[in-house]
């Protein structure tokens, strides 16, 4: 059984969920830790061999990519454990969420518009005009609403003493709530007793928020809405989302070369001609969305889709140019961006972050590299990132060379020790460090679903969550109050 | 002076392409130094045409010709009245001052950040050049007025690039223009823009016609290319370092951008097999006489 206590030297101890002390769960857990207790863990193993065939019966796989140009489509890994959070953790995470989603699409209605926070200096301009994301192509197009990032995925973190910290804010195609649906349906089959013992809130209804949010934004009124899902195709390692969302939005899934634009507007090639296309759910980055006015050499996109947008003749979700926001140079600012446009405190708070650019942050951080995370700005799902405590010194002076050479494209963090979870693994339960991703769906309202992916760092000790870097996940249980 | 401006581009493929879309930066901009009389572009296959304003105030025509085709023409009329005859003409203020003006013309317009931040192949770093050039590079006297240091810039330029017709590609890095001592326009003023850039000033690239009587690159008309830079109390001044002259009303100015790729008069996407083929493009610039 699990074990707590400080191990090691290891200075700091991570928060534990799960555990108040080494004996005792937290009050939220005692009803599961009681079942666990009572059953032993062969009534586990078996719920666990379930659970997996479940995983292989419905086919939930994801694609990891290494070495090699070809992904390994994987089994999606599933704890069988569940994460909790109770009513008034939610609160905070709810409100929290909400308040910053709606900050950034402020902050992106501006910069592609007035620029009134560069004007007043709460920004350095360089950081905008020096981000790869920031798109010339689209300054003065307002979106419907002003509404910018339709679908947020927000990763969220818990440090040493339980605060809850934002990590990441994904803004651009967010991944990976096909998976929060899929770990519910598995998990309802495997713990049924406990949805209603617990009084869990649902997350099976994403699909629907989703849909009635891109079926308002269509331009020619929600009655008549075609909605299409543009993927880059089944080599991209979340074609299994894209699949599994259209399927249970009932929404075409379509490549870039399953449509084209006459005169401004949209079509999907069909068996029966050509049928308008009023909003585009797109998975492909901005990058390749259009050949006309972005990367010219991508043939994923859709040719002279963004006139088409300009027209006001197609709804693209989330809006062209969302990235600059959650570029990672620019995350240090989302608190006084915060300020900036509501007047508010954050609820919650950044992860203290250096800067490469400064050259005080930079030399703190390469005399202490063993202690830092270093990511690159535009780089998501764990790639182009230093883990310190698990570095070598050749890759630390890789890296270091890395930021000297363009300081404008890294950050550093402290390491944070995140929070830790009761996981059953191979025959044993064992604590793993874990993080949360929660989905906001930013339509009429902003709307938070209760619940989000936890992603578990499976390796022992581990502190990178990545599902392309070996990460797991569980269930997130949001209780109701 | 008026002059009236015909532009034509032929593109031919091999086999047929389908699916075509083109943006065109073509018309002419009208600003101070110069009005728009006329405009017109046609395209065969026919087409309708719409058009928007892009990022950098260039106007954009764009159009698309879906059927399969193997040629796409489009032709450009216009006629164009410019104003500026002598570039020299305006309320010089103290060196002393300069630098604050330049800082707050950046600070009252963050759009501005572009022409003195953006780096690429073509305006990269002038340190990226450091190793093709073995001359010193001109220097900013900040006790002179600033335009002095840049007509000593332009009058560097030439002794780092000889005029050669087609001996770089369109885009191309400026490095290996550099590096092969010649270029076309396009290098001219993109090593123009570089240095200045390096200075702190801002610059841009325009891409435009110039008047065959003055040109001395001979041969056929096609568009030319110039820098553009901010000079305290004047504002945008044109520099046109393959001729050695600041711009005056012998240039029309299209389209400007941060490099040749922002300006690119015509650009498209389309289905089916690429073209080896260069587009066959003429241009025509005769002045009117007015009554």
């Amino acid at each position: 059984m699990y074990s707590a206590g400080i191990q090691g030297n290891k200075p700091r101890t991570p928060y534990h969920e799960f555990y108040a002390d080494d004996f005792t769960p937290r009050d939220h857990y005692r009803l599961l830790w009681d079942h666990i207790k009572a059953t032993g863990n062969s009534a586990l193993e078996a719920k666990a061999h379930e659970s997996q065939l479940a995983l292989r019966a419905e086919g939930v796989t994801f694609t990891v990519y290494g070495e090699s140009e070809e992904g390994i489509e994987r089994i999606w890994p599933f704890d069988l454990i569940p994460r909790i959070i109770t009513a008034a953790e939610w609160v905070k995470i709810e409100s929290g969420l909400k308040q910053r989603v709606r900050a950034l699409n402020f902050f992106l209605g501006d910069l592609y518009g007035e620029q009134r926070i560069i004007k007043d200096g709460v920004i350095p301009p360089e950081l905008i005009y020096q981000g790869r994301d920031f798109r010339r192509e689209i300054v003065g197009i307002v979106p419907p609403g002003g509404i910018y990032t339709h679908v947020s995925g927000i990763d969220i973190i818990r440090d040493e003493k339980g605060e809850f910290l934002i990590l990441e804010d994904n803004l651009r195609t967010p991944s990976g709530v096909s998976y929060m649906i899929e770990n519910r349906v598995i998990e309802r089959r495997i713990l049924p007793e406990f949805f209603n013992k617990y009084r869990v809130r649902r997350v099976e209804h994403y699909p629907s928020l989703l849909l009635a949010a891109l079926r308002a934004l269509s331009p020619r009124g929600k009655k008549i809405a075609e909605i299409v899902l543009l993927t880059p195709g089944i080599y991209n390692s979340a074609y299994f989302e894209h699949t599994f969302l259209a399927k249970e939005m009932g929404i075409e899934l379509a490549e870039g070369r399953d449509m084209v634009v006459v005169n401004d507007i949209v079509y999907l090639k069909t068996t029966t001609g050509l049928q308008r296309v009023d909003v585009i759910y797109r998975r492909i980055d901005d990058d390749f969305l259009d050949p006309l006015v972005f990367r010219s050499d991508s043939s994923l996109g859709i040719a002279g889709v963004i006139n088409a947008w300009r027209a006001g003749n197609v709804a693209i979700v989330n809006a062209p140019g969302s990235g600059i926001a959650d570029d990672k140079a620019v995350y240090p600012y989302v608190p006084d961006i915060i300020r900036y446009y509501l007047g508010q405190e954050p609820i919650l708070n950044n992860v203290p972050t250096y800067q490469m650019t400064n050259v005080k942050d930079r030399e703190y951080v390469f005399d202490n590299m063993e202690r830092m995370v270093i990511k690159a700005v535009s780089e998501s799902g764990g790639y182009g990132m230093l883990m310190g405590p698990s570095s070598t010194p050749a890759s630390r002076k890789e890296f270091m060379g890395l930021v000297q050479e363009n300081p404008r494209n890294y950050i550093a963090q402290p390491v944070v020790y995140l929070s830790r979870h009761t996981c059953y693994m191979d025959g044993e339960l064992e604590a793993r460090h874990l993080d949360l991703r929660p989905y906001v769906i930013y339509g009429e309202d902003i709307e938070v679903v209760p619940g989000g992916l936890t992603r578990v760092a499976l390796r022992k000790g581990s502190l990178v969550v990545n599902s392309s870097q070996g990460g797991g996940s569980k269930d997130t249980w949001v209780l109701a109050e | 002076m008026r002059y009236l401006i015909e532009h034509e581009t032929i593109l031919e493929y091999p086999n047929t392409v389908r699916e075509h879309h083109i943006e065109l930066r073509l018309a002419p901009r009208s600003d101070g130094h110069q009005q728009v009389i006329s405009c017109s572009i046609e395209t065969e296959p026919a087409s309708e045409m719409a058009t928007y304003r892009d990022y950098f105030g260039n106007r954009v025509d764009y159009f698309c010709i879906i059927p399969p085709h193997t040629r796409l023409v489009t032709r450009l009329k216009s006629e164009v009245e410019t104003l500026k005859e002598n570039p020299f003409s305006f309320e010089a203020i103290p060196p002393s001052e300069e630098q604050e003006w330049l800082l707050k013309a950046v600070r009252n317009a963050p759009s501005m950040n572009d022409f003195v931040l953006h780096r690429s192949l073509l305006t990269p770093t002038a340190m990226k050049l450091a190793d093709a050039i073995t001359q010193a590079f001109p220097r900013r006297d900040k006790e002179r007025p600033l335009l002095e240091s840049l007509l000593e810039l332009l009058a560097w330029i030439p002794t780092i690039l000889e005029y050669r017709s087609g001996s770089t590609e369109v885009h191309g890095a400026l490095v290996s223009a550099v590096a092969q001592g010649g270029g076309v326009c396009q290098d001219f003023a993109h090593l123009f823009i570089t240095v200045a850039r390096s200075w702190g000033v801002p610059a841009r690239y325009v891409m435009g016609y110039l008047d065959p009587g003055i040109s001395q690159i001979g041969e056929t008309l096609t568009t030319h290319a110039w820098a553009e830079a901010l000079v305290p109390g004047a504002g945008w001044v044109g520099f046109d370092a393959t001729h050695n002259l600041l711009t005056n009303d012998h240039y029309i100015a299209v389209a400007i951008g941060r490099d040749s790729y922002d300006a690119a008069p015509q650009r498209g996407s389309f289905k089916g097999e690429a073209s080896d083929a260069q587009p066959l493009v003429t241009v025509t610039m005769q002045e009117q006489v007015q009554n």
